[in-house]
């Protein structure tokens, strides 16, 4: 689940007699805009933003809630979770949700909160009325007594989702571009709605046949679930390799970053990149634990290898280490590289900073 | 056509179907759209040459052996050719190395993490692209198998199943690959770098009528496309690969493009 801040306008969740609150809701999220990247409506008076990005920027998410809250007006509550479900409620009461509290967060809520109001009234009869309660109950029931959409529901509950279907308003960004005067349809500065047939320029039968079942797919599980690849310049391959949403303005900038990059793990790329490292250790003959030294250079010959304190497996070859520093002019990150084969035929690409060895990169 | 009835005499007249009847039992999709093109290292694979749409075909290998590699290099020419295609389950898709098989990533989307709802999510994507890459998080349930299926020849899409260690499919696919010795060139003890993996890929199943029933590749290549390991095939890198049609030495060394034994100097 991604983490995300969502920004929360309770002035303009509903559209007055004047229409005036789309307008100033769509000034709410240009302002947020300059802040951070990659802010997009939700729904009226709801926008959200990814939050790894910009609390990497800022120094935290508290820095980036903070000013959020200061930079947008309109008495904008802003909070962050896992999800967006979470958000949304972490956002109203001005909280920043710890990740993988998400759970623990729901808890106390009512089960009201989830907009499901005959999913509510049958669980209160059985007293079941909190969040916390109704994710206790085992899922394989809750699909079989109640269905696919109180499954979503429970998912959600339990903290393993964000995405219920209702909470995101598919003509959002329709109504923003008319309360900015420009035409529904155009608009060079948004991206068009993703399941619009003629997003791919061609408009063939095919394309449109594709987005619409990518459509389907993000609505069952989410608009971050559907994700395009693209290649950037880096060193390493999770810098090289980026996925983002489908439908996102980008998704076409297709393949760049023909530029050479020093210190480039040489081809062919691994096909699996661990968004999340494993740990690693590193074993010479006599089992102590191998290190890259300061000249860049192995302390000594690796013998095993063990992952996430698995069994050691006995390592048949191994390649490096290539010594990466990036970011000298700040603060200095002292990296390594190493291929690793070990004998049951895996190689993986590892890496090594302060003396712990990472699993970036899987060969499958 | 009917190469079977060579020898014999030719067919009665009662048995000729009558004209408005042929024309209304013609195949719904034209022969020439029958067919998704693969690269060509991997056509011997194939009966015809070419993943039939409608049909399954399942890949399966020890986890970390090139099942994966195997899998995302079916997708490479169908989506050079315009194809869309979808990968469902793979939870760290190698971008750099999807573009490395040959795949048009403007015609690929990933669902890295669909949860308990894989088999829904590639039953809604079978109804809208041409290909779909499905990892099944474990064993996977017959009734998902079945409906996968189905689903795949009623809309006339190629579905590729993925399988690592211990999941099974629990329908025979149309046709089997799997992944088994590998072997790693270019590493050893502290020099070099990986140039490429030798694997040996076998076929079976129902429509396994194909050239071949096992066959060396290389899983990926020194450049990152799959290329034939004896030398019989040409490394194949895309549409408009610069490499289509080169040479590939025989047995001698993966056809590396060879970075000089490490990586780019500093």
């Amino acid at each position: 689940m991604e983490r995300l801040v969502v920004i929360w306008c309770p002035e303009l969740l509903e559209e007055g007699a004047r229409g005036e609150e789309a307008r100033r809701f769509a000034r709410v999220l240009a302002r947020a805009g300059e802040l951070c990247p990659w802010v997009h409506p939700v729904r009226l008076g709801v926008g959200a933003l990814p939050a790894r990005g910009p609390a990497r920027f800022f120094g935290g998410e508290e820095v980036v809630v903070s000013r959020l809250a200061q930079t947008v007006g309109e008495e904008a509550k802003v909070g962050g979770a896992d999800g967006l479900f979470a958000a949304l409620l972490a956002a109203r009461a001005g909280l920043i949700v710890p990740a993988g509290g998400t759970a623990d967060f729901l808890g106390p809520w009512s089960v009201a909160t989830l907009a499901r109001p005959d999913l509510a009234v049958t669980l209160q009869r059985l007293g079941v009325t909190t969040l916390g309660q109704f994710a206790a109950l085992p899922a394989a029931s809750i699909s079989d007594r109640f269905g696919a959409d109180a499954a979503v529901c429970h998912a959600v509950a339990r903290g393993e989702s964000g995405e219920l279907a209702g909470l995101r308003d598919r003509a959002i960004e329709r109504r923003l571009r008319v309360a900015r005067g420009e035409g529904p349809d155009q608009g060079a500065d948004t991206p068009p709605p993703p399941s619009q047939p003629g997003f791919f320029g061609g408009a063939s039968e095919a394309d449109a046949r594709a987005a619409r079942s990518f459509a389907r797919v993000q609505e069952r599980l989410g608009v971050e679930a559907v994700l395009m690849g693209r290649v950037q310049g880096g060193r390493d391959p999770a810098g090289q390799s980026v996925l983002v949403p489908w439908g996102s303005p980008d998704t076409d900038a297709g393949v760049a970053g023909g530029a050479p990059w020093p210190g480039r793990v040489p081809p062919p790329a691994p096909s699996d990149v661990l968004r999340t490292p494993r740990r690693a250790e590193v074993a010479d003959a006599a089992g102590r634990a191998v290190e890259v030294s300061g000249r860049g250079l192995l302390t000594a010959g690796i013998e095993r290898l063990s992952v996430d304190g698995g069994p050691w497996q006995p390592v048949v070859g191994w390649a490096g280490p290539w010594p990466v520093t990036e970011r000298w002019w700040s603060v200095r990150r002292r990296r390594a590289r190493l291929q690793v084969v070990t004998a049951d035929g895996v190689a993986r690409l590892l890496c090594t900073e302060r003396g712990q060895w990472w699993v970036e990169a899987l060969y499958d | 056509m009917f190469a079977f009835h060579a020898g014999d005499p030719p067919p009665p007249r009662s048995r000729e179907l009558p004209a408005g009847l042929a024309d209304r039992v013609r195949p719904a999709t034209p022969v020439a759209g029958r067919t998704l093109p693969v690269p060509p290292p991997l056509a011997p694979l194939f009966p015809g040459g070419s993943l039939r749409r409608g049909t399954t075909t399942t890949v399966m290998g020890q986890p970390g052996h090139g099942a994966t590699t195997l899998a995302l290099a079916l997708l490479a020419a169908a989506s050079t050719a315009g194809s869309w295609c979808a990968a469902v389950g793979l939870p760290d898709p190698g971008v750099v190395a999807a573009a490395g098989l040959g795949l048009d990533l403007r015609r690929v989307v990933f669902v890295p993490h669909p949860g308990s709802g894989w088999a829904e999510a590639a039953g809604d994507l079978l109804s809208g692209v041409d290909a779909v890459l499905v990892r099944p998080p474990g064993r996977a349930r017959l009734t998902a198998a079945r409906h996968l299926t189905a689903r795949a020849r009623e809309r006339q899409a190629a579905l590729v199943v993925l399988l690592e260690g211990a999941g099974g499919w629990p329908e025979g696919g149309d046709l089997a690959l799997s992944v088994g010795a590998v072997e790693w060139e270019g590493v050893g003890r502290g020099h070099g770098h990986l140039q490429g993996r030798r694997a040996e890929v076998r076929v079976s199943g129902r429509r396994a009528a194909g050239r071949v029933t096992e066959c060396s590749l290389w899983l990926p290549a020194g450049s990152g496309a799959v290329a034939a390991a004896e030398g019989v095939g040409a490394e194949y890198v895309g549409a408009e690969g610069e490499g289509e049609g080169a040479e590939v030495e025989a047995r001698g060394g993966p056809p590396a493009v060879g970075r000089g034994g490490g990586p780019e100097a500093a």
